[in-house]
C-alpha cells in the first residue's frame, strides 16, 4: 500500500505547498475562478496544436498519445497563457470598470467552447471536459511528480525573492491609487507564474482538486488569520492533513480520490466555520469587542 | 431560405427569450460580482438530478425535476443569507467553495448511478437547436412571473447590488428581498442551463452586461444596452454558427465573448488618444 500511495502522496504535498500560496492572493485579489480559465486556456493551446499538427502532417494522433505531455502542445499552452496573462494584466485598468472576474469568467466560457469547436465541432466535447475536471492523482507517475516539483521549485523561489513585490501588489489591489514601482510588469509575471503552475498541476489532479486546493485552505485561514505566513502555515496544515485523510479514506473504501479529499477539506471548512462562530459567542457572552475578522 | 428561416425560428425565439432575462439579472450579478452564481446553481441542480436518481427515480420523472429544484432553491437560500455587514470571505469565494463541493460530490455519487459520469457534464453543452415551441412557451411563462416579481421589486434590488456589505434596508428586509432575488434567479437558472447549456446561460448573463459597464455606469443605460448587445449577439451567433456550420451555442458564446474583449481594448485605447500621457 504505502508504495503506491506515496507518489499521489508527494503529489499532494507539493500542490498544497504552491496552492496555498497562490490561494492567499487569489482569495485577497477575488479573482476565484481564475485557475479554471487559466486551464482551459492552456487546454485550448493544447487542442490548437494538435489540430495544426494534423492538419500539417496528414495523420491522426490518438486520444491517448495526445493525454501525454507533448512538445508542441506544452509550447502553445504557454503561449496562450502568456497571452492571457498580458490580457488579464491590461485589463486591470481604473478606466475599465468591469470587475477582472467577469472576463475572467468570459475567458473561462470561450476558452472551453472554442475548445469544442476545435475539436471536432461538438462530438466529444463532453469527454474531454469531464477529463479535464476529474483528473487522476493516483495515477500520478514518478516523472510527472519530478517535472511539478521543478515547476513548483522555480516559480516558489522567484515568488520567495520577490515576495514583497507580490504582497504589496495584492495587498493593493483595491485601492488603485496607492503607487508600486512597475506594476504591470509584477501583474503580468504574476499572472504568468501563476499559468506555468497551473499546466502541471491540473494535468496531474484535475482541474476540480487543484481547484479545492486554492480556495478552501485559504478560505479557512482567511477566517481567523490577517498576516500571510499565518494564513499560509494555517492552510499548509490543513493541506496536508486532508491530503493524507482523503488519499487514505480513498484506499480504505476504494473511491475516486480527488472527491475524497474535497470532502475533508469541506470537513475541515465546516470546523473552521463552527469554531468562529463559538468564538465569537463567547467573546459576545463576555462583553469584549468582537473578533475582527476580515 | 424560407425553410432555414422557418427550422431556425423557434432557437431564435428562445435566445431572444433567454438573452431578455439573463442580461437583465446579469446587470445586479456584475454589480455584486458574483460572477460564476450560474455555474455553481447549474451544478447544484445537476447534483439534485442525481439525488432523485439514487433514490430510484426516472430521469425524466416530475419527482426528479422537484427534488433537483427544491434542492437548488435551499441552497441559493442559504447563500442568499452569506451577505454579511463584516465580509470575512468574499462572496464569490463562497460561491468557489459551492461549486467545488457540488463536483465533489455529484463525481462520488457518479461512481453509484449506471452511466452516472453523464450527468455531471450533462449541462455543459445543452442543446438549443432542438428547442420545442412548448418549451419556449413553458420558459416564457416562468420568465414573465420572474419578470412581474421584478418588476415591482426592481428599484430595492438595485439599491441592495449598489450598497454591498452595507444594510440599506433593516436587516430583516434586505434577508428578504436577497431571498427573492436568489431565489427567482435560481429558477430562471434551472429553467435555462438543460436548454441552452451552461456556457451559453454564462456567457449571456455576463457578456452583454460587461460590454455596456464598460462605457456606462447608469442602471437603466446598462439594461437597455445589455438587451440590444444580447438579442442581437444572439441573432448574429446563430447566423454564423448556420453559415460556418459550427454548433449554435459554442458560436453565441465565442462571438459575445471576444465582442466584449474587443470592446474593452478599445475602450483602453480610446481614452488613452482622449487624454494624452
Amino acid at each position: 500500500m504505502i508504495e503506491f500511495m506515496i507518489l499521489p502522496f508527494i503529489a499532494c504535498l507539493i500542490l498544497t505547498g504552491i496552492t496555498v500560496y497562490f490561494g492567499i492572493h487569489v482569495i485577497k485579489r477575488e479573482i476565484i475562478f481564475i485557475d479554471i480559465a487559466l486551464a482551459q486556456i492552456a487546454a485550448l493551446g493544447s487542442s490548437v496544436a494538435l489540430v495544426l499538427q494534423e492538419t500539417f502532417t496528414n495523420s491522426h494522433i490518438h486520444h491517448a498519445e495526445h493525454a501525454a505531455v507533448r512538445t508542441p502542445d506544452y509550447a502553445l499552452s504557454l503561449l496562450f497563457i502568456l497571452i492571457a496573462a498580458m490580457i488579464f494584466t491590461l485589463l486591470k485598468n481604473k478606466k475599465i470598470k468591469v470587475p477582472l472576474e467577469a472576463f475572467i469568467g468570459i475567458t473561462f466560457a470561450v476558452a472551453t467552447t472554442g475548445t469544442v469547436i476545435i475539436l471536432d465541432k461538438g462530438a466529444g466535447g463532453d469527454t474531454h471536459i469531464h477529463d479535464m475536471l476529474a483528473g487522476s492523482i493516483l495515477w500520478v507517475t514518478l516523472h510527472q511528480v519530478m517535472r511539478l516539483l521543478i515547476v513548483v521549485f522555480v516559480v516558489g523561489l522567484f515568488h520567495f525573492i520577490f515576495r514583497k513585490k507580490f504582497k504589496a501588489l495584492t495587498d493593493s489591489y483595491h485601492n488603485p491609487e496607492e503607487k508600486l514601482t512597475n506594476p504591470k510588469l509584477w501583474d503580468f509575471l504574476f499572472y504568468f507564474t501563476f499559468g506555468f503552475v497551473i499546466i502541471e498541476a491540473v494535468n496531474i489532479a484535475g482541474i476540480i482538486l487543484v481547484f479545492a486546493f486554492l480556495i478552501i485552505p485559504a478560505s479557512i485561514s482567511s477566517l481567523f488569520f490577517t498576516t500571510w505566513s499565518n494564513r499560509f502555515l494555517t492552510g499548509l496544515i490543513i493541506g496536508i492533513t486532508v491530503s493524507f485523510c482523503g488519499l487514505y479514506l480513498s484506499w480504505v473504501m476504494d473511491i475516486a480520490s480527488s472527491p475524497a479529499i474535497i470532502l475533508f477539506l469541506s470537513i475541515s471548512l465546516f470546523i473552521g466555520i463552527i469554531i468562529l462562530v463559538l468564538r465569537m459567542a463567547i467573546n459576545r457572552k463576555k462583553k469584549l469587542p468582537e473578533v475582527n475578522i476580515k | 431560405m424560407i425553410d432555414n428561416l422557418l427550422f431556425l425560428s423557434t432557437p431564435i425565439t428562445m435566445l431572444i427569450l433567454l438573452a431578455g432575462i439573463l442580461s437583465y439579472f446579469g446587470n445586479h450579478i456584475l454589480s455584486r460580482g458574483i460572477i460564476f452564481i450560474d455555474i455553481a446553481v447549474a451544478q447544484i441542480a445537476a447534483l439534485g438530478t442525481m439525488i432523485g436518481l439514487l433514490l430510484g427515480f426516472a430521469e425524466t420523472s416530475f419527482s426528479v425535476q422537484l427534488i433537483s429544484y427544491a434542492f437548488t432553491l435551499i441552497v441559493i437560500g442559504l447563500f442568499a443569507m452569506t451577505k454579511l455587514k463584516k465580509q470575512a470571505i468574499p462572496q464569490e469565494a463562497i460561491i468557489g467553495i459551492i461549486y467545488c463541493l457540488a463536483l465533489g460530490l455529484a463525481m462520488f455519487l457518479a461512481e453509484k448511478i449506471p452511466g452516472g459520469s453523464n450527468y455531471i457534464t450533462k449541462t455543459i453543452t445543452g442543446n438549443i437547436l432542438w428547442v420545442t415551441w412548448k418549451q419556449a412557451f413553458y420558459s416564457f411563462l416562468v420568465f414573465a412571473g420572474v419578470g412581474i416579481v421584478h418588476f415591482f421589486l426592481g428599484k430595492q434590488f438595485i439599491t441592495i447590488s449598489d450598497n454591498l456589505n452595507k444594510f440599506p434596508f433593516s436587516p430583516a428586509r434586505v434577508r428578504l428581498y436577497e431571498l427573492i432575488f436568489y431565489i427567482t434567479f435560481g429558477i430562471v437558472i434551472v429553467k435555462a442551463v438543460p436548454i441552452g447549456g451552461v456556457f451559453l446561460i454564462f456567457i449571456l448573463l455576463i457578456a452583454p452586461t460587461a460590454a455596456a459597464t464598460l462605457f456606462t455606469q447608469s442602471w437603466k443605460k446598462r439594461f437597455i444596452w445589455s438587451w440590444i448587445i444580447g438579442i442581437v449577439g444572439s441573432i448574429a451567433g446563430v447566423y454564423i454558427s448556420y453559415t460556418f456550420n459550427i454548433s449554435n451555442g459554442p458560436a453565441v458564446v465565442c462571438l459575445l465573448g471576444l465582442t466584449v474583449f474587443i470592446l474593452a481594448f478599445i475602450k483602453l485605447l480610446s481614452k488613452r488618444f482622449n487624454q494624452p500621457a
